[in-house]
């Protein structure tokens, strides 16, 4: 119950002490206090601090000096700074101030880990002062009588603190009032400073931690005046035109000091300082003539001054004051030359310009009122002189061709200059100079030449702004005769300029030698527009402009050409300057170049639009070369041709109109069927027995009409598809082509290939064979051909044989032709069997095509040909010659009219005209 | 010559330059502090006025014939009483105008101030010949007696028209110092007499 208690007075008290304002002198105590109170610290020394609490405290508070705890702007010192003197005082110590900061307090743990403050204190840390270094003053005049010294210094190194600073000045025998500077800390300024007097001057420098002092400067202030600059400075002239006269006020009198002075001036416009020689001016005065000026110039004059004998400082410079020099008569005539203009003058007169330059200021001396031209005729001494009197640069004359003297004079108020003499002789015949160059100079440039032989007055160097726009402004300038180069100026870059330097000799001129120059060149503004002029297969010709004079910046020292494909290389050429035209050789026909043009001077180049040409697929007179050649040669073969047929026109009339035998005359037109043979189809054997065969004829069947035919005649196709193993046996020979064979083989099965193929190596050709000629029983004995031989020419054979040929030998004839593979012996079999075809009508091909409609198609028909190489040889070539079907409907024909009607049309019922001849 | 080349002669010179040039300075400025005190005291400026009590009369019968010293020893006397007669002055100027002229004040201190200079170099000069510098209370002028207000002025303008006068015979006497002779207490030749 009494610990209770006591915590809350405890607590109570602790309250009343925080809030409390004045511990000391209020209605509670504080429990303690610090030593030393706020404190000022040098900065990184070590520093003890004591917290001590009172008596009563303890008592009441149940407080000891071990439970103190210090801490740095709430930031806990470690304890191992702690030291507990006895059981009121505990200190702390920092061995570096830096550490410090503001507040240091000093607190309780009390019991319950409860934490009060009992005291704090303001920690200030700083640096003593440094000693002033540097320490200068000068006296400057502020009136003729006032004299105030600026002493300047270093103050050093920051001090954290605030930091006093007096200038104190003192003679042996009385110390003056210090010197506070006001807001700066490094300079103060003395108002009533005493000459002739040594005086010791110094800084002391004081703050909390210490006070400094600076060397001290012993100086008599009257050796370290900047006086005012002199003033109410006047300049006149006099009477010598090469003088002016400055005068001014000095503000200081001899008795304080003796002055000596600059003086400095310099003509209105120029930036040039000159100065009068200071030895001159090393003396008191006020007043000074300078002298050596120009005439009629206006001059700008300065002046400064300071102690006589160095001690001290230059006042400032004065105020500027001009002044103008007197005039004087020119000193020298001004430069005349002349332009002579003959094209605008009649014959034999010149129109002449006189120019002349005028005078500048240092030489016309004054303002120039007139210039007084005379001309006088040399080539003849009886013309007057005359004269004129011109107020401007330029007078124009006409004279006759001659030689003239030209005198020009200029005249101001003082006087008149001296003449200038201008000769123009009839013709410049004299010698030029040699070796004419230019070199450009920054922003001029120089023109040089070698001297003729010859003395030389004067040069005269002309020059123009080259344009392609408008004339040449001729510019001119006159150099002395010992010179050999001049600059010229106003020359503007990357302008061509033409310039012309004329020898002046005393008896005549020296024709003109000119040079193109520019001071300074750029690459060209724009490159050449190129354009073909004319494209080739393998060239194209290029043509373009030259760059007008504007646009080239510069000498144009090549042009380049680029050309390139589309995806190839880019190729360069390189072109002289003065060309307009160029050919591009070796390129590729029919291909799109893409070709520009670069023009280069000595400072870079300038490329020009890309143009783009394709060159041609066939050169020039190629497509003749070959249309030509072609033309005479297909004329030549056709021509050949002619006279082949020609010539041959008896062999081709005999295959192509073929002396067809008449049937009237034929053995068989006697022969009459009796008895009508029965055949035999389907054994070949039986029917064409070996040797059995002892003529051959061919029996041509002209159908005139649509009957002929006839369903009948077309039974023997359906025979075909019903008895396709018999068909062979129903191959018909009529036509007696082996180009028959297609649609014989057509209806071959294959598994009579083998058999095919066996018949066709024993038996090539289909004989009709008659036995029992005439009085005989004719035998009708069809036997299937593969021979290509015209039957017509066997009909033939066999009857300028009169039929008695030997068919063993005559199918030895044959089986040569079809053994032959050569195309003379297959060509020869389809030209004939073609023309075969020719003979077939029209109801022909109706037939055939009747045949492929009614359902059977003639594809078939082919493929047992396929196995005979020798016939499908044929077949191809059979093919390849008539290119159509229209051998085909022949071959067909002539099957149905071979295989089951041939008996009946061997009966003779009916006579037609130019067939069978019934018996 | 290897005397005058001695630091004691080149300081004795220096003193005796800088001295010339402050006397002559402190005439030009008394010249002018003359004429701004007859204007601002209302006096005229041809009054005759009648010796100044305690100051040493600049104009002496047989200067040429004095010594160095004696005349260091009459400049320091002359000087030393102009500084105190000054420095009343001042003090009268002050009470009598307050700040009203502050100019005429600032001039006269300034020349007191000189004057002050000067004899602080007339004293080096002494120290320089080896002499003793003589007491200031010893030497000094007895206490003025108390004047009127137009007494003041009319001492004052004593005061000023005499320290003129000595100041040009102080630039006399240091020049004739500076020159480099066999002894500075020998008496100049009378050639040289002003």
């Amino acid at each position: 119950m009494f610990s209770r208690w006591n915590w809350v007075a405890y607590g109570f008290y602790l309250v009343l002490n925080i809030c409390s304002p004045d511990a000391s002198s209020g209605l509670v105590q504080s429990c303690g206090h610090i030593i030393p109170e706020s404190p000022v610290l040098a900065l990184g020394s070590n520093f003890t601090a004591l917290c001590i609490l009172n008596e009563s405290c303890l008592d009441f508070g149940n407080i000891y000096a071990s439970q103190i705890i210090w801490k740095i702007k709430n930031r806990l010192v470690p304890k191992e700074q702690y030291r507990e003197i006895n059981r009121t005082v505990s200190s702390v110590t920092f061995n570096d101030t830096s550490a410090l900061a503001t507040p240091l307090t000093c607190n309780i743990l009390a019991d319950g880990q409860i934490e009060q403050n009992i005291y704090g204190i303001t920690v200030t840390v700083g640096l003593p002062p440094e000693k002033p270094k540097n320490l200068s003053c000068i006296v400057h005049q502020v009136s003729r009588f006032t004299y105030v010294m600026t002493c300047t210094w270093n103050p050093g190194r920051h001090t954290f603190l605030d930091t006093q600073f007096k200038l104190r000045y003192s003679w042996p025998e009385e110390i003056f009032p210090d010197c506070i500077p006001k807001d700066v800390n490094n300079s103060c300024t003395i108002t009533d400073i005493q000459f002739f007097v040594n005086t010791e001057i110094w800084v002391e420098a004081t703050n909390a931690l210490g006070q400094a002092e600076s060397d001290p400067l012993v100086v008599d202030p009257i050796d370290i005046v900047k006086p005012l600059s002199p003033q109410n400075v006047s300049v006149s002239s006099g009477v010598l035109p090469t003088v002016l006269k400055l005068s001014w006020e000095n503000w200081i009198s001899d008795a304080v000091m003796t002055l000596k002075f600059n003086i400095r001036y310099r003509i209105v416009g120029d930036t040039n300082w000159m100065e009068v020689p200071s030895e001159d001016t090393a003396s008191p005065r006020t007043s000074f003539s300078v002298q050596g000026l120009r005439p009629y110039t206006e001059y700008v004059f300065s002046i400064r001054c300071m102690k006589e004998d160095g001690e001290g400082y230059w006042s400032d410079w004065s105020e500027e004051k001009t002044g103008i020099t007197p005039e004087d008569q020119p000193s020298k005539g001004p430069p005349i030359w002349r332009i002579i203009d003959t094209s605008r003058s009649p014959a034999s007169c010149w129109t002449v310009h006189l120019v002349w330059k005028a005078l500048k200021p240092f030489e016309a001396n004054g303002v120039i009122l007139q210039y007084e031209v005379t001309v006088r005729d040399k080539s003849s001494l009886s013309s007057p002189v005359k004269k004129y009197n011109v107020t401007s640069t330029n007078h124009t004359l006409q004279l006759p061709e001659g030689t003239y003297e030209v005198t020009l004079i200029a005249r101001n108020n003082v006087g008149a200059s001296p003449p200038s003499v201008l000769l123009i002789p009839a013709s410049n015949s004299k010698a030029p100079v040699k070796n004419l160059r230019t070199l450009p100079k920054h922003d001029k440039l120089w023109v040089g030449w070698t001297a003729p032989n010859s003395y030389v007055l004067k040069y005269v160097i002309e020059w123009c702004l080259v344009s392609s726009s408008s004339d040449c402004i001729i510019e001119w300038q006159i150099a002395l005769g010992d010179v050999q180069g001049i600059d010229l100026k106003g020359i503007k870059p990357f302008k061509c300029y033409l310039i012309t330097v004329y020898p002046l000799y005393a008896d005549g001129q020296g024709s003109g030698q000119s040079v193109k120059a520019y001071l300074k060149q750029d690459r060209p503004s724009k490159g050449p527009t190129v354009q073909t002029k004319k494209v080739g297969k393998a060239e194209a010709v290029l043509t373009w402009n030259h760059l007008t004079v504007e646009e080239q910046n510069g000498f144009i020292r090549n042009y380049t050409i680029l050309y390139k494909t589309i995806d190839g290389n880019e190729t360069v050429v390189t072109v002289d300057p003065s060309k307009t035209e160029y050919t591009l050789s070796s390129l590729t026909s029919d291909t799109l170049y893409t070709v520009r043009m670069m023009a280069s001077t000595d400072n870079g180049s300038r490329t020009g639009p890309d143009f783009t040409f394709t060159t041609q697929k066939f050169g020039k007179g190629e497509i003749e070369a070959i249309v030509v050649p072609v033309c005479l040669a297909f004329l030549l073969i056709v021509l050949l041709g002619v006279l082949f047929c020609f010539n041959k026109r008896d062999l081709i009339k005999k295959h192509i109109w073929p002396i067809v035998p008449d049937p009237s005359k034929s053995n068989i037109a006697q022969w009459s069927p009796q008895v009508p043979a029965k055949h035999n189809f389907n054994s070949k054997d039986q029917m064409y027995p070996e040797g059995s065969f002892t003529d051959v004829s061919v029996v041509e069947i002209e159908a005139d009409d649509k009957k002929s035919f006839s369903e009948q005649d077309l039974k023997p196709f359906d025979l075909l598809k019903k008895e396709k193993s018999t068909s062979e046996g129903h191959s018909s020979g009529i036509g007696g082509s082996s180009c028959m064979s297609s649609p014989r083989q057509s209806v071959s099965d294959s598994d009579e290939g083998e058999t095919t193929q066996n018949t066709s190596s024993t038996v090539q050709y289909s004989t009709v064979v008659l036995n029992g000629y005439r009085d005989q029983t004719p035998l009708q004995v069809f036997s299937r051909s593969e021979s290509t031989q015209p039957l017509l020419d066997s009909e033939e054979r066999s009857e300028d044989h009169s039929g008695g040929a030997d068919t063993t030998e005559q199918r030895q004839q044959y089986f040569r032709q079809n053994g032959g593979q050569d195309e003379t012996n297959t060509d020869r079999p389809c030209f004939e069997r073609t023309k075969q075809i020719t003979h077939a009508n029209e109801e022909d091909l109706v037939g055939f095509v009747q045949l492929q409609i009614s359902g059977q198609s003639s594809q078939p028909l082919g493929l047992g040909m396929e196995k005979n190489t020798q016939e499908a040889a044929l077949s191809r070539v059979l093919q390849t010659c008539t290119e159509g079907q229209t051998v085909r409907p022949e071959t067909v024909e002539e099957n149905p009219l071979s295989v089951d009607e041939m008996p009946k049309s061997y009966l003779p019922q009916t006579v037609r005209q130019g067939g069978y001849m019934p018996q | 010559m290897a005397a005058a080349d001695s630091p004691s002669a080149a300081l004795r010179r220096d003193l005796c330059s800088r001295g010339i040039r402050l006397a002559g300075k402190m005439r030009a400025d008394v010249v002018d502090l003359l004429e701004a005190y007859v204007e601002q005291q209302g006096l005229d400026a041809s009054a005759s006025v009648a010796a100044v009590e305690g100051v040493p009369l600049a104009a002496v019968e047989r200067w040429d014939e004095q010594t160095g010293t004696q005349r260091l020893l009459e400049n320091l006397a002359a000087y030393r009483a102009f500084r105190a007669l000054l420095a009343q002055m001042l003090e009268e100027q002050r009470e009598q105008l307050g700040e009203a002229d502050a100019g005429l004040g600032r001039a006269l201190a300034a020349v007191l101030l000189q004057v002050s200079a000067f004899a602080y170099h007339l004293e080096e000069l002494l120290r320089l010949e080896s002499r003793g510098i003589p007491g200031e209370e010893e030497d000094g002028p007895p206490p003025p007696p108390r004047l009127s207000l137009f007494e003041q002025k009319l001492r004052g303008l004593g005061v000023l028209r005499e320290l003129a006068q000595w100041a040009v015979r102080s630039v006399r006497d240091l020049r004739q110092l500076a020159k480099p002779g066999p002894a500075t207490g020998a008496a100049p030749s009378p050639a040289e007499n002003p």
